[in-house]
């Protein structure tokens, strides 16, 4: 244990360096935040597939309770029940397009994960930085519970809990509990919680702040404890649904699995859900009493409650939607959180774009009408209005609109072309279009997995360490 | 220069409306030049300068509190333009109460909140030169200087006054040039 200690010492060190000019110790809010003997109480496992690389080389790292596919490279990190998914990676001879120019991939783009302490994080996606396009760094960084690291490459940051770090590539910030930034490339800069941040240069700039005192009841987070909040509860109450899944090295699939679909095993499933077609349902996502029509997904850390979503619906990675009917091609984003009731439905017109780190939370039925842009805090009809907009009035601004707590400038046209643009690039991805013999993605490539395990030293100085390990073809 | 007493003060625990009757009063008492006074000095109990208050200072006070200005001011951080930022300021102000009530609240509020403390650069010794007095506004972009003799303030050198004393002497130097070139 004694190594794992030093190495968690020497993680902060690290990362309190890279924030010295922001005046932010990171200590007191990580120290006791997972307890190290909790590392060689869970195992790590890994993907074997035909249809992505298999690399991966762990030194001196903790890997309890993480999941590894594609080409991964961890040294001296503790990545704690995190999911560091590499099967968008960049392959050798892509080529990668940035403005002007046309990038060759010279090999395997690999993550490259180094002095950081990752806690039940999503990593994914793939490099967008030009000036990378081969290695996706995560270093010197410290990303608390569920957070997500997505198309990110990032050094010396402090991810809050919930918060998200989106196609950006981010030097020496704190991005504060539930904020998503995706601004292509940030440094030195304070996010406070609840910011919602969506910007491209030269083109449009989005920004929503929460109101902190109603956030506080959703999330927050304190040096010293634990995060807590609503949507804290909500997950952790559901944990024990997981333990089977994991414990269990055989598991039956619980409901019929369209050959075009994929469900992941280590998803949780409760009775009455139905997934058609071209779905695919990741890890650690929880489905009860939920219908999920052709091409619609569930990614990491995904809670679909007594809900139904027509079909091209993309729940994105960390979004929770409760007793709600989703409309064809909504998009909900990451770590949004949609509770209607069961007397007070929520309903979701089709074509609509619930902006990432979006909270629902209705005590009467709310319907949000095709084709719109909702985001923030909504709990009531007056709010929806105040926090949305139709896209072919958005589509329609040219230099700024300000609403309630949201700001934004530029182009809305180029802002609702870049989202939809989007929306059918990850459909795409996720193989939500195959036809029986095209567009395969996701669905069909994930469908054959192999996983394997691998163990932590259980006793002595090295306890809750794994030894050096090297896994290729 | 001019002499402490001519010049508009109050003590520190006075209103804003205080300083405003003050400087009032010193304008209309001191007559000896079209430039009036344009600032207030705020003295502690043993009469020393604890702070200067300029017109921008009280205009400031009228600003309204219930703007978020630190929330408005961080917009720029996330690389919105400065014509967004200003826009934005524009919409709050209108929504913010008339200037009658701003002026009302403003008055009361104590003078020590909005006065700038002076600086090591403003004091200036009553027998240093007039190019060192230049020297110290425009390096400091002060407004006035505070003269001291023996580190007691016995009174204010304002920018207008040195304007006045170079503007006279760039006059001075002109005619001299004109009278060697026609000579008599």
């Amino acid at each position: 244990m004694k190594k794992l200690e030093k190495l968690l010492g020497r993680i902060i060190q690290r990362i309190n360096i890279n924030l010295r000019e922001l005046d932010y110790d990171v200590s007191p809010f990580i120290k006791d935040l997972v307890p190290l003997n909790q590392m060689d109480k869970f195992y790590a496992f890994y993907g074997i597939t035909p249809n992505h690389p298999l690399d991966f080389v762990f030194r001196h790292s903790s890997l309890a309770g993480s999941y590894f596919l594609g080409k991964i490279c961890a040294r001296n990190s503790i990545l704690y029940k995190s999911d560091i998914r590499g099967d968008e990676l960049k392959h050798q001879g892509d080529m990668f397009h940035y403005q002007k120019f046309e990038i060759p991939i010279t090999r395997d783009e690999g993550i490259d994960i180094e002095d950081s302490f990752l806690i039940k994080t999503l990593v994914h996606n793939f490099s967008h930085d030009p000036e990378t396009l081969e290695k996706f760094f995560i270093r010197d960084t410290v990303s608390t519970h569920y957070a997500n690291i997505h198309g990110s490459p990032m050094d010396g940051c402090f991810l809050g809990p919930f918060a998200t770090v989106d196609l950006t590539t981010m030097r020496d910030c704190v991005i504060g509990t539930f904020s998503y930034v995706q601004a292509g490339e940030v440094d030195h800069l304070n996010v406070d919680p609840g910011t919602v941040w969506v910007r491209s240069p030269d083109a449009f700039n989005f920004l929503y702040r929460y109101p902190l005192n109603k956030l506080n009841h959703y999330l927050n987070f304190i040096a010293g404890r634990q995060p807590q909040g609503f949507i804290m509860d909500f997950v952790e109450n559901r944990k024990e649904a997981f333990q089977r899944v994991f414990d269990v090295v055989n598991i039956e699939q619980s409901i019929p699995v369209p050959d075009s679909a994929s469900l992941d095993r280590y998803a949780v499933i409760k009775p009455k859900t139905v997934i058609s077609e071209n779905v695919l349902v990741a890890q650690r996502a929880y489905l009860q009493n939920a219908w999920l029509g052709k091409g619609a997904n569930a990614q990491e850390q995904c809670y679909i409650i007594n809900s139904r979503l027509e079909g091209f619906d993309i729940t994105a990675h960390g979004a929770k939607i409760i007793e709600a009917d989703l409309g064809k091609t909504v998009f909900v984003g990451f770590n949004c959180f949609l509770r209607g009731r069961p007397d007070s439905r929520l309903t979701i017109g089709q074509d609509s774009i619930i902006m990432p780190h979006t909270i629902i939370d209705i005590k009467q039925p709310l319907t949000i009408p095709p084709g719109h842009l909702v985001w923030g805090l909504i709990t009531n009809s007056k709010e929806l209005e105040t926090n949305s907009i139709a896209l072919k009035d958005l589509s329609k601004i040219s230099d700024g609109l300000i609403k309630g707590n949201m700001s934004f400038e530029g182009s809305g046209a180029g802002f609702v072309t870049a989202f939809k643009e989007r929306i059918h690039h990850i459909l795409e991805a996720n193989g939500a279009f195959f036809d029986g013999e095209k567009n395969r993605g996701h669905a069909q490539k994930n469908q054959n997995i192999s996983f394997n395990t691998i163990q932590p030293y259980p006793d002595g100085e090295l306890q809750g360490l794994y030894p050096a390990i090297v896994i290729q073809p | 220069m001019v002499p402490l007493s001519e010049y508009a003060t109050v003590p520190v625990g006075s209103t804003l409306f205080d300083a405003v009757l003050a400087l009032e009063k010193a304008q209309a008492e001191f007559d000896h030049t079209k430039y009036k006074h344009r600032g207030v000095l705020i003295l502690d109990k043993d009469k020393r300068v604890v702070g200067k208050l300029g017109q921008l200072d009280v205009l400031q006070a009228l600003e309204p509190k219930d703007e978020s200005p630190a929330e408005i001011n961080e917009l720029s951080q996330f690389g919105f333009s400065s014509s967004f930022v200003h826009r934005l300021r524009k919409q709050q102000r209108l929504k913010a109460a008339p200037l009658k009530d701003l002026c009302n609240n403003a008055s009361k509020l104590r003078v020590e909140d909005f006065m700038q403390a002076p600086s090591e650069g403003e004091f200036i010794e009553e027998d240093a030169y007039l190019d060192m007095a230049i020297m110290q506004l425009v390096t400091g972009r002060h407004i006035s200087l505070l003269v001291t003799r023996k580190k007691e303030l016995i009174g204010i050198l304002r920018m207008t006054d040195t304007f006045a004393a170079v503007f006279h002497t760039m006059k001075d130097c002109e005619i001299d040039k004109a009278i060697i070139r026609e000579p008599s």
